[in-house]
């Protein structure tokens, strides 16, 4: 659409006397980052698209048929030729490199004036918020936030909006297994063991769940899906787009109706549990340490039924004041509010006011009376699951003044709950909620202190720290990746069954764990992800890190197992035959013999033995396992995470590699860049040619019309074709050598810029700069303040990233920096400060 | 940001979801009306697989007219409604991994398993969507052994609103009549309606002062979930004004409701109440799941002895314990079809512009590929299908086209439905909607 013009230098000259002329008007200018541009079309517009724009998209003959000659104020109907102009002049991918560049102010300005008015123009049409989503947070120049700035820029101090955080899916469901399941404390011995403040998991074939009573169940009948089928269970009720890249802005969710009536019906089921246990869903005589003494109540085929279960004597869940309610005599105002005010606080995790509490002691009242003591408690204590901070977090600094910005700084409850959300998903521990009852979280020391106890402290679970790195890398969508049956069968790897899809939520659960081990050592976080050649390899390992044969290893490997069959069998009958009527050695018994897979060749994955974070028991024996070893890659192979099959299985789709997604990885987490939206008008697709590799089918995207674009991710992303699309090495495709050679082209560092042989040296390089390490900084800024940063954040960029450096990488002082940032710190109610693209 | 539209949709998907909107009750209810004429379209899944021998006439092999065809013993009570019933045998849902259930992926028409989350929406929502608005789009009811019904009460296995949200299923029958009728009940079901009625009036309130003091930006985004409890709880206050017209329809409570003999007394109560929400109006498409979407159920009511998994390790045909769930089945297609013949719409009655489509989420058996995906239809849509007949699809077509059909027949214009290019050059000889089931 914008393409790049190689002609007409008369143009050119045009162009070139306009700015000269207008120079010193550019010169005199200032900006303020956040300030509303109070100039109309004609000021601002008209003479920006006149100067840079309507040489080349005029009307006559215009590039890439697209003239902004008669485009005009903007409105709802032109919006999208607005947004694309707003995406191209941020980007700085227009005006084209050979022609005249405006200043960066008034570029900036320009970039402003556009966002504002498309906020205005859409505003009853859903709102334009194109600028506030993440994989736009790259539109702001990279120069411009980590090097120096150009004269006339004044940076005013930096806060985040006002405003309230819906809880995640993850948090919504780890809140409410608080309530009813009990998890194991923190062992030391074993780190990776799922513990009490790690995230719910998904289960084992990817859906989040919470699971009531699996903890008691000591004998069910049938196998995976019979235990499966009759354990209660529900889905998270909450929804999140699951895709590639950051996932909760607060910006991004709201709670619909059918979701709250489904968490009325859910709150009903786990209050009951809270006060029965499993005799909420089980019979009394199910519930026994001796499962032969019920033999004659299981007889017959109960699988897949709840009676199917067998329940311990023993009590695991918590048992609360919710629990003293239902088997007190009488119920009581104290009891009442004692229940009232423990679940209030399990579920929005600060206490209730008088006035909240009063409220919904009167909801449980009303109930009692009209339904009796137990549903009319289940009905009335229903109701504060549906509490607006037990679906949403506040951050709205309604006391404190305002400094002289129009700032105010989080404090008390408000402050020590963004805290503890920062890293957590439970409840403040003692310290913190003692910190924030006793008035000393109102600092930025009082914050630090805090973050960095918690930082320090093994046994205090950060989950949210990992959900970063699943949401910065992407490597946990492997599982999800429908793949084609037999495209995957080519790949060398199981496609039976559910096989590979457990392969990869296992694979997952295994990254998470290298992530974990590497966050542990704190030095040099980033590079030692990017190239630590550790695995965290569960059973299937072997073959997903192993190596993809060629034709002639496969077929010299069938010819191996059949002349080996074929020497056994001559031993065998020479054997007999000397030995007649006898029982040749090691028959009886001898294990069954492995299948052979000559499509591999398989890595020995050897080590100590670890364990992974998985979850509950979802499906009987077919559950996710913890056990691990932790080994090294084959050499020469992979280098870190981008090359494990969780990160590239992750980045494929059900035929192939996704040559195009890796490359947009890679330029966007890692170099900085960003990509404009795909034109509605482009038919994004790859000729089907079956038999040709994937670099072949994608010639498409080298015509002049795609490649303005694709030479951003397409270089970056085909090094990566030295694994097939089950992440397995391979050093053929088709019978040919594989290519997996790639370039950086226009980095913004020249010392990045220039050819590489394979997606080990592409890494290798990325791992050395500086560049990919404030890039990644940025991700995390993202990530912990919910909002992409903005020019008035480069302070706080700058000195995370300095943070990060002059603590060789580490992690935690990444966050110690970012936590008691102003951004973090301070809110503003208005709306036009802080919150806009620059 | 959000369409009245969407709100509504939104409030159908929920267990016990409910809606209302300032829009006459009357013209939400699918009585005729100048504009649109109502439609209603009904999916009715039995678990454990559809075996094409239990509904192909004997030695009927290509395509042809069903009028001198006799039906086979499962599905004989469908003889009466020969002129209206359509068997279509050979579509594919190979690419759905059907064996024991795909889940979501029968009526996504794309992978699902055990424990997998769906991963778009499904037809069945989608049509809800499409047909003329009624008051409650979209209800699911399941259809499970008894200690299933009401150890897990709803549960999702089989609806989806997009990817990542599932739609509840309800089983208990005493609380999907509250929700449908707690207005017009009397004694306990009344009392929990009212009880229920009155906490969430006091949420709304609660959610509403908690709105007041927000950020204009999160107001509206917050403003969404306060609406939901409104739309909620103004439901109750338009089904009432519409007491009348549902008492018509609201089937009568017995004993059976609080003190089932057998699974199957809830299930036929539910039926019933699945019936009576389309006959009243109140909702346009209704989802069955016999066996909930999973490898189990029980049908101890029928005399059927045996459970869950092992009645999928036998072969339906000639089966005499196949042969009584399918007769079953097929009891509840004519209960429906009689229903809805009895209540007269324009110048027919409402079965002329229903849909009832039964298959299976497990395509032809438990332990399959999906190669075969035998459906049948009953019903044309108001002559927008072909009725009568049997076809035997030629070529290689995936399930996603006879729901392409569908969305075509509720005005939606498009080619395919959850499968995109490059699936269809593997899954689909052709493009568009499956025209041989197209009037």
């Amino acid at each position: 659409m914008w393409k790049q013009s190689p002609t007409s230098r008369c143009r050119l000259l045009t162009s070139l006397f306009v700015l000269l002329s207008l120079g010193s008007v550019a010169q005199a200018e200032t900006y303020t980052p956040g300030q509303p541009i109070d100039q109309d079309y004609s000021a601002m517009a008209e003479t920006f698209l006149a100067d840079y724009c309507i040489d080349c998209h005029g009307e006559s003959d215009p590039e890439g048929d697209l003239s902004l000659e008669n485009l005009g104020p903007v409105d709802d109907i032109n919006a999208s030729v607005w947004t694309s102009v707003w995406a191209q002049v941020s980007l700085q991918e227009m005006p084209p490199p050979d022609m005249s560049q405006p200043e960066v102010i008034e570029r900036l300005k320009f970039s402003d004036w556009i966002v504002d008015e498309l906020s205005r123009a859409l505003k009853d049409k859903g709102g334009f918020h194109a600028h506030r989503d993440p994989n736009k947070g790259n539109f702001l120049n990279h120069d411009l936030l980590f090097g120096s700035l150009p004269d006339g820029i004044e940076l005013q101090p930096t806060s985040s909006p006002a405003r309230i955080w819906r809880v995640t899916p993850q948090e919504h469901i780890t809140r409410l297994n608080e309530l009813i399941n009990t998890e194991p404390d923190y062992d030391p011995s074993k780190p990776g063991l799922r513990t009490h403040g790690d995230a719910v998991p998904t289960n084992h074939g990817g859906e989040l769940k919470l699971y009531f009573g699996v903890d008691r169940i000591i004998k069910w009948q049938g196998g995976t899906v019979a235990y499966a089928t009759s354990v209660k269970s529900v889905p998270a009720v909450l929804s999140t787009a699951r895709d590639h890249g950051l996932e909760n802005y607060p910006d991004f969710y709201t709670v619909n109706s059918a979701e709250a009536t489904q968490i009325m019906g859910i709150a009903s089921d786990i209050i009951r549990y809270m006060a029965e246990g499993p005799l909420s869903i089980a019979e009394p005589y199910q519930i026994t340490d001796d499962p032969n003494s019920i033999a004659d109540k299981m007889k017959g085929d109960l699988r897949g039924l709840p009676t199917s279960l067998v329940y311990s004597t023993e009590v695991m869940r918590p048992l609360t004041p919710v629990y003293d309610l239902f088997e007190a005599e009488e119920i009581n105002e104290a009891n009442e509010q004692a229940a009232v005010d423990f679940l209030f606080e399990a579920l929005t995790f600060r206490p209730p006011s008088k006035a909240e509490s009063d409220t919904y002691v009167e909801i449980v009242d009303q109930s009692i009376e009209k339904l009796g003591k137990k549903d009319g408690a289940v009905l009335g204590l229903s109701a504060i699951f549906l509490d607006r901070d037990a679906l949403f977090r506040p951050e709205l600094v309604e006391s404190g003044e305002p400094d002289s910005h129009g700032r105010v700084m989080l404090q008390d409850w408000e402050l020590g709950l963004a805290v503890n959300h920062a890293l957590r998903y439970l409840q403040p521990d003692d310290a913190l909620r003692r910190a924030i009852v006793d008035g000393r979280m109102r600092t930025r020391d009082d914050v630090k202190r805090e973050v960095v106890r918690m930082l320090e402290d093994d046994s205090i679970r950060k989950p949210r720290i990992l959900r970063f790195f699943r949401e910065y890398f992407g490597y946990d969508l492997a599982g999800y990746i429908c793949k084609d049956t037999r495209a995957l069968g080519e790949t060398g790897v199981n496609n039976k069954g559910v096989a590979h899809y457990n392969a990869m939520f296992d694979a997952t659960a295994s990254t998470d764990r290298l992530i974990e081990m590497i966050l542990a050592e704190d030095t040099e976080v980033l590079k030692r992800l990017l190239t630590t050649d550790k695995v965290v390899a569960g059973k299937y390992d072997n073959t997903y890190f192993g190596k993809q044969r060629s034709r002639e290893e496969m077929a010299a490997s069938v010819a191996a197992e059949k002349a080996a069959a074929k020497k056994a069998a001559i031993e065998l009958a020479a054997w007999k035959k000397a030995n007649p009527e006898k029982e040749p050695p090691g028959k009886k018994n001898a294990p069954k013999k492995p299948k052979v897979n000559h499509a591999v060749t398989e890595a020995k994955l050897n080590g100590p033995d670890i364990y992974a974070r998985v979850s509950r028991r979802s499906f009987g024996r077919g559950s996710m396992k913890p056990e691990r070893v932790l080994a090294t890659a084959p050499e020469g192979e992979r280098l870190g995470i981008l090359t494990h099959p969780s990160w590239l299985v992750s980045h494929s789709d059900a035929m192939d590699n996704h040559a195009i997604r890796r490359g947009r990885w890679i330029q966007e987490r890692l170099i900085g860049g960003a990509i404009p939206d795909v034109p509605i008008t482009v038919d994004a697709m790859l000729p089907d040619e079956p038999r040709t590799t994937l670099r072949e089918r994608m010639r498409v995207t080298r015509e002049e019309y795609c490649w303005t674009c694709h030479r951003k991710m397409d270089p970056l992303g085909l090094p990566f074709e030295m694994y097939n699309h089950a992440g397995l090495y391979r050093e053929t495709e088709h019978r040919q050598p594989v290519d997996t050679t790639g370039e950086i082209i226009d980095s913004g560092d020249p010392t990045l810029d220039g050819k590489v042989a394979n997606a080990i040296e592409l890494i290798q390089r990325l791992a050395e700069s500086e560049r990919a390490e404030q890039v990644f900084v940025r991700h995390a800024f993202r990530f912990w303040m919910g909002r992409n940063e903005t020019l008035n954040d480069a302070p706080v960029l700058q000195a995370a990233h300095q943070a990060y450096r002059d603590n060789n990488g580490s992690m935690k002082a990444l966050l110690v920096s970012l936590l008691t940032s102003d951004a973090f710190l301070y809110r503003t109610r208005s709306e036009t400060n802080a919150n806009t693209v620059n | 940001m959000i369409s009245r539209r969407n709100l509504l949709q939104g409030l159908a998907v929920g267990a016990g979801a409910a809606l209302g909107a300032p829009i006459l009750p009357q013209r939400l209810l699918a009585s005729p009306t100048p504009n649109a004429t109502p439609k209603r379209i009904i999916f009715f899944m039995q678990n454990q697989g559809f075996d094409p021998k239990t509904c192909i006439p004997a030695g009927m092999k290509h395509s042809g007219s069903l009028g001198k065809a006799k039906l086979p013993e499962p599905i004989s009570a469908l003889e009466p409604y020969k002129d209206r019933l359509h068997i279509i045998n050979g579509l594919h849902g190979m690419h759905t991994s059907p064996s024991h259930s795909a889940f979501f992926g029968a009526l996504g028409g794309y992978r699902g398993s055990d424990g997998v989350p769906p991963s778009a929406s499904t037809i069945d929502y989608e049509l809800s969507k499409a047909l003329p608005q009624t008051l409650l789009p979209h209800l699911c009811i399941g259809m499970d052994s008894i200690e299933n019904m009401k150890t897990k009460p709803t549960i999702a296995t089989l609806s989806a609103s997009g990817a990542g949200s599932p739609i509840f299923m309800h089983s208990n029958p005493n609380h999907l009549y509250q929700m449908l009728y707690g207005g017009i009940s009397s004694g306990e079901i009344r009392r929990q309606h009212e009880a229920r009625s009155s906490v969430l009036s006091q949420v709304e309130l609660l959610a509403a002062s908690k709105g007041q003091s927000l950020p204009p930006s999160d107001q509206q985004r917050y403003g969404q979930y306060v609406q939901g409890f409104q739309d909620v709880n103004g439901l109750r206050d338009r089904l009432d004004t519409v007491s009348d017209h549902l008492r018509k329809f609201a089937p009568k409570v017995d004993e059976r409701y609080s003190n089932p003999e057998f699974e199957t007394d809830w299930h036929d109560r539910l039926l019933d109440l699945g019936i009576s929400a389309l006959s009243s109006g109140i909702t346009n498409t209704l989802t069955i799941g016999s066996g909930r979407g999973e490898i189990f159920g029980a049908w101890k009511g029928l005399g059927i002895e045996q459970q869950g998994h092992n009645l999928g390790h036998m072969d339906q045909p000639d089966n005499p314990i196949w042969i009584k769930i399918r007769q079953y089945n097929s009891r509840m297609l004519v209960r429906i079809m009689e229903k809805l013949d009895s209540v007269p719409e324009g110048s027919g009655t409402m079965m002329d512009n229903t849909l009832i489509v039964y298959t299976s989420n497990n395509a032809d058996k438990q332990h399959t590929n999906g190669a075969n995906w035998p459906v049948m239809l009953l019903g044309n849509l108001d002559g927008a299908f072909k009725s009568g007949c049997f076809t035997q699809v030629e070529g290689k077509r995936p399930i996603n086209a006879l729901y392409t059909s569908l969305l075509r027949a509720a005005g939606q214009n498009i080619d395919r439905f959850n499968m995109d290019d490059k699936m269809a050059k593997k899954y689909d000889d052709s493009n568009g909607p499956l025209k041989e089931v197209l009037a």
